[in-house]
């Protein structure tokens, strides 16, 4: 065949352009499967929890560090911190940064669980219990839901017998250091057994209630449940 | 022959009393204009939000850690004061708050200095607002609420009335009665093909 044959051009140049094509296929599915398969992810997918579930949700990939996933900031200041702690209880009571402080602290490392399905594992938050909150507030017996309020309204809810778990509590230190603003400062909710947007940032109270109240992404198609282990990420 | 000379002139008036599309290209083409800005806010913010998880698309964030030399001052503000001397802060603190024994809280509008007055680590966490992408977005969420919500409903309106107008803006082979229904259905077919292959909702 003639060498410069138009034909012989056109089927060489879509030669070429299969070729090319064929080639950035195979590299983008490389590249998917090496982001698939992070030593932290295979290692997390490996391991067990003492409840015998996985310790990874189903889809989903460990991170090193928390993603600052936005919301409209609260206000950062311990000194005009005020967390209220109300709702269906006997005794009320509100509590400054520095009183929170003085109450009995615990430090726990935990797993978390975005819905956008980035996990970070392990870890260390310093706090208050929500337990011992609870208890200082004197429950009344009609309390059965558990509503996490923040700054510019935002809420997120959960039933009362999982609120009180040891697990959950209202964090203001983060792997050492004081909690970010990105994430919360001073003071957020940490509810490590459900997508974490139900763990509030900025958070200014707990209500106790009679009844259910979906929050802020509870009624905006999230799921009222959220549990990363049964992917219950929409409503 | 009289008949066949007015024949055609009737059938050209009725044609002409049926042509809307100019009126329907004018009116596409005004609300497009008008919609550009809108367009930009939401595609741009859609983007932005629709990644969230790859980055914050409202805040650059600040994080760094700094080392005091000891020791510093026991008085709050002396220490505040001291401790901003030498990391060359001359902005002055919103607050200075103890948090505890060892941690000295410097607060300012858009970041905070957490001091160790024990071992003179300073951790610096703040974060800056990314000046349009942060009001697109707030727009796009309508965080705002009021009056942007009808804003947004009207918007939504005009859309509706490109896609539609859209469709008849063109006769012909190239219209609705050929490559444009092709196309249409091609789009429309998109988020329907999506459903039934994820399973939907």
């Amino acid at each position: 065949m003639n060498r410069f044959n138009p034909e012989f051009e056109q089927a060489l140049a879509r030669r070429r352009f299969i070729q090319a094509a064929a080639g950035g296929t195979v590299i983008m599915a490389l590249g998917s499967l090496y982001v698939l398969s992070d030593d932290l992810t295979r290692e997390a997918k490996a391991q067990t929890r003492n409840d015998g579930r996985p310790r990874l949700p189903p889809g989903q990939r460990v991170i090193e560090a928390l993603k600052p996933m936005g919301g409209e900031p609260g206000d950062p200041s311990p000194g005009n911190y005020r967390l209220r702690v109300h709702g269906e209880v006997d005794a009320p009571f509100e509590l400054g940064f520095a009183e929170l402080l003085a109450l009995p602290q615990i430090e726990q490392a935990l797993d978390v669980h975005c819905v956008t399905t980035w996990s970070v594992l392990g870890a260390k938050w310093q706090g208050v219990r929500v337990a011992d909150l609870a208890e200082r507030a004197k429950l009344k017996k009609s309390a059965r839901y558990v509503i996490f309020e923040a700054a510019h309204g935002y809420t997120s809810n959960v039933a009362l017998r999982d609120a009180l778990k040891p697990s959950v509590m209202v964090a203001h230190r983060l792997n050492g250091t004081p909690l970010a603003r990105a994430h919360g400062a001073p003071v957020r909710a940490v509810l490590p057994e459900f997508y974490f947007w139900k763990s509030a940032k900025w958070l200014t109270g707990i209500r106790f209630s009679s009844h259910d109240e979906p929050g802020y992404w509870e009624t905006r198609g999230y799921s009222n449940h959220a549990d990363p282990w049964k992917e219950e990420r929409y409503a | 022959m009289p008949d066949g000379a007015v024949q055609p002139r009737v059938r050209t008036e009725r044609r002409r009393k049926l042509n809307f599309r100019p009126w329907l290209r004018a009116l596409h083409r005004d609300i497009g204009y008008f919609a550009v800005g809108l367009t930009v806010v939401y595609a741009t913010s859609g983007l932005a939000v629709n990644h969230l998880k790859d980055w914050d698309p409202n805040f650059k964030q600040v994080n760094r850690t700094h080392q005091l030399g000891l020791p510093l001052p026991t008085d709050d503000a002396a220490a505040a004061k001291s401790a901003l001397a030498a990391l060359d802060v001359r902005e002055a603190p919103r607050e200075v708050y103890r948090a505890s024994d060892t941690q000295l809280d410097l607060v300012f509008d858009k970041r905070t200095f957490h001091v160790d007055t024990k071992s003179g680590v300073v951790h610096e966490e703040g974060q800056a607002a990314r000046p349009l992408l942060r009001v697109a977005n707030w727009l796009h969420l309508n965080r705002g609420k009021k009056a942007w919500s009808y804003v947004a409903d009207f918007y939504a309106v005009f859309l509706l009335f490109l896609a539609f107008s859209g469709l008849f803006m063109i006769p012909g082979r190239k219209g609705l009665l050929g490559r444009g229904a092709i196309v249409g259905l091609l789009g429309a077919a998109v988020p329907i093909v999506y459903v039934l292959l994820s399973g939907g909702p």
